[in-house]
């Protein structure tokens, strides 16, 4: 046990830059819509807490559909409806006008309208209110407002990401952060640091708890932990494997692999009285489950093929078929919420890319470039994929639309990132 | 003992780790597997013991997350069993047992993923020989329309029908007559195959034996295309039977093919009027819902009026 050195964090403790993440988009679509973020106008005493039109403008850079106009091109800063003048926006081909007002240094409200240059019409507006400390939280969503109304799908800025950082020690034991960001890589939070490994964050479907794997007890165990209290539990303790911890979507039940009975193995636990049910019975390894969003059924790695592939379990029927067969790898995926895309880790011309398995039609998309890609989380809304991969010698984050055409990395400062989960849409 | 489980237990994870890339790689891994199995008994074997996940990168994403599963693949099932026959005396016999029961799961995995695969292969080759057999009706049929119609939806509607004949509405309650099936099946074959002679007496049998069975509309439907494409031309038996066609079963999913081709018989026995009254129907009656049989009867409009 000496050799165990741990500091839990059990109270969110902000991390200053360290493991921050930086954004840099590397591919969008052809032809995004230029879009002015005007900044908006700060109603209260001193200066603003945050630049929410910056916040704003980099969530619809990021999506890759959008173009922001720089702000030294615009000719005038308007905040209300009677200072636009369309012409000024059109001179430098905008395509929409976002302006808005904040006010509040205790309770934020953020105003905002949403022009249509070229039909020289207001096209939408809303307000948005919380606490003036969650202020990018609002901005995001004033972002997932706009995005929603220009594309015709909710935006999934107003999300949070989960991942593991490593900071290498090559004279001992490496340290691992399990670190809560904003959608965009801010205000990095390091929820638990340990000097033994943390793997597989996950998240409950209401965004309130997380559930991870921590080898923290000399052998790998499953915690959950409530983000709003700090509160921590330990589900499993078993000998062997305890891992891939995954919520279903009623919040009831967890999934996990174990292998206390021989080879890995589903069980499913249920998460009031801590009862187990296996699911799964074969010597081959049965791992990484991941719940249908209808909660009917489960689907899973296997290498009872000989290869790793998906397969789908039944809850009801208690049948496994299997669902993959393209490819001579396929392994840990995820569904989106729509239940028709699954986005997989598979392996081609010996490469590990990031793929997406269309369930309706059976169709196998390769999605990334990059060699070793890994651990795909797909977005709330389905639209972009987070997945790990290596940039030289270092883990980092990138996303990937999916349908390919956007992509970004999320390159941490220091160390390694990997194993990111994006959250689900947060109740608020 | 335990130095020969150090030496062994990076060795097997190198192995494993392998183990997906290729063929190659896991035949490679079976019989290294097998070598160093033994090491396996060893009951002091803890693979969890170091961030081993850390360790190897991609090939672990099935490893990294389900964590040092690609530490123990192939391993762990057996790994109790061979421990407990190590305390047993350490029983060689025991060993070797163990040791085949591995080779012998990992052989049953392996031919299991053939099963699947060719099993998956099936069901994809059986949809796409019906999507064959659908192009193939299609292309039937537009020679059988007298081959001046180029590849005709109504053809393709019709002869989609034909592969799994469907009576509609009105004849639903038709039970099918045991051995109908067949030969209309076999009559069927004849027009695929291109044999319309043979076709055309083929279907005449049929509905001489199942005058109003089942396939009865379909049966009158191909006399009707068939006496078209016979050498030479009978007109009128043709006219006959898509009349009958319309008569008996006004209902069948079939009726504005029948109209179209009535129009085309009539043009080609010289009755203008005649014809333009059941093209002018077919569009007027189902002109609105996109048929394929009255968009091609609009374009013989078209054409010659």
């Amino acid at each position: 046990m000496t050799r165990i050195i741990l500091s839990l964090v059990l109270t969110l403790v902000t991390l200053g830059a360290r493991a921050e993440l930086v954004i840099e988009i590397t591919q969008g679509v052809d032809n995004p819509t230029a879009i002015a973020v005007s900044p908006f106008a700060w109603q209260g005493g001193g200066t603003a807490p945050e630049d929410i039109a910056q916040v704003v403008q980099g969530d619809l850079a990021r999506s890759g559909q959008f173009a922001p106009v720089d702000r030294r091109d615009m000719l005038g800063r308007p905040s209300t409806e009677k200072e636009v003048f369309y012409r000024d926006w059109r001179a430098i081909s905008a395509e929409y006008l976002l302006i808005g007002r904040v006010s509040g240094t205790e309770q934020m409200r953020i105003e905002y309208e949403l022009f249509d240059v070229n039909r020289q019409a207001k096209v939408f507006d809303g307000t948005e209110t919380g606490p003036a400390s969650e202020a990018r939280m609002l901005a995001h969503r004033v972002s997932d407002k706009i995005y929603e109304k220009l594309t015709g799908i909710p935006g999934a800025f107003a999300t949070r990401l989960l991942y593991v950082s490593v900071t290498r020690n090559p004279t001992g034991k490496d340290y691992y952060r399990l670190t809560l960001a904003d959608s965009d890589g801010a205000r990095p939070i390091v929820l638990l640091e340990s000097r033994e490994p943390i793997l597989a964050p996950s998240w409950s479907p209401d965004g309130s708890e997380i559930a991870y794997v921590s080898f923290e007890t000399t052998r790998p165990a499953i915690f959950r932990q409530n983000l709003a209290t700090g509160q921590r539990e330990q589900l499993t303790n078993f000998k062997g494997l305890n891992s891939s911890p995954a919520w279903s979507p009623d919040g009831k039940t967890m999934a996990m692999v174990l292998s206390k009975d021989g080879s890995p193995d589903l069980y499913l636990m249920d998460l009031a009285s801590k009862r187990l049910t296996r699911i799964t019975r074969h010597y081959a390894i049965d791992t990484e489950p991941t719940w249908m969003p209808d909660g009917k059924s489960l689907l899973f790695t296997s290498d009872r093929g000989g290869r790793p592939q998906i397969y789908r379990y039944d809850l009801r029927s208690g049948t496994t078929e299997r669902v993959t067969y393209e490819g001579a790898y396929n392994a840990r995926a995820r569904v989106a919420q729509d239940g028709r895309n699954v986005v997989v880790v598979h392996q081609s011309n010996g490469r590990f890319h990031i793929a997406i398995y269309d369930l309706v039609t059976n169709r196998m998309q390769v999605l990334t470039s990059t060699e070793l890609d890994e651990s795909p989380s797909i977005a709330p809304n389905g639209s972009m994929v987070l997945y790990a991969t290596k940039s030289g010698d270092r883990g980092i984050l990138a996303a990937v639309s999916v349908d390919g055409g956007v992509k970004f990395r999320l390159p941490a400062r220091e160390g390694d990132v990997r194993e990111p989960a994006w959250s689900p849409y947060m109740s608020r | 003992m335990s130095g020969l489980a150090l030496v062994a237990s990076p060795f097997c994870f190198t192995v494993q780790a392998q183990d997906y890339i290729d063929v190659e790689a896991e035949r490679r891994a079976q019989e290294q597997g097998s070598v160093s199995a033994p090491a396996s008994t060893t009951p002091a074997r803890d693979p969890y013991s170091s961030p081993q996940p850390a360790r190897s990168y991609p090939a672990t994403s099935y490893g990294v997350n389900s964590a040092p599963a690609g530490s123990s693949i192939g391993q762990s099932a057996p790994a109790p069993v061979a421990s407990s026959a190590a305390a047993s005396g350490g029983s060689n016999n025991l060993g070797q047992l163990v040791l085949k029961v591995q080779q012998l799961q990992q052989e049953v995995m392996r031919l299991n993923g053939i099963v699947e695969e060719q099993a998956h292969e099936l069901r994809t080759l059986k949809e796409q020989s019906l999507e064959r057999y659908v192009d193939l009706d299609r292309r039937v049929s537009s020679l059988t329309t007298g081959g001046a119609v180029a590849v005709g939806a109504a053809g393709a509607s019709a002869m989609a029908d034909d592969s799994t004949p469907t009576v509609s509405t009105g004849a639903a309650s038709v039970k099918e007559q045991p051995g109908e099936a067949d030969a209309y099946r076999s009559a069927y074959a004849l027009v695929r195959g291109q044999q319309f002679d043979e076709a055309v007496t083929a279907f005449r049998g049929f509905l001489r034996q199942y005058p109003s069975g089942r396939y009865a509309p379909n049966a009158h439907y191909w006399l009707g295309e068939l006496y078209l494409v016979v050498q030479p031309a009978d007109l009128e038996s043709s006219r006959q039977s898509f009349t009958l066609l319309l008569e008996e079963y006004p209902d069948n999913a079939k009726v504005p093919d029948a109209l179209y081709k009535l129009g085309r018989v009539h043009y080609m026995k010289g009755n203008r009027e005649k014809a333009r009254e059941y093209l002018d129907r077919v569009v007027r009656e189902y002109g609105d819902s996109n048929n394929a049989a009255a968009r091609l009867a609009q374009d013989f409009i078209n054409e010659n009026y």
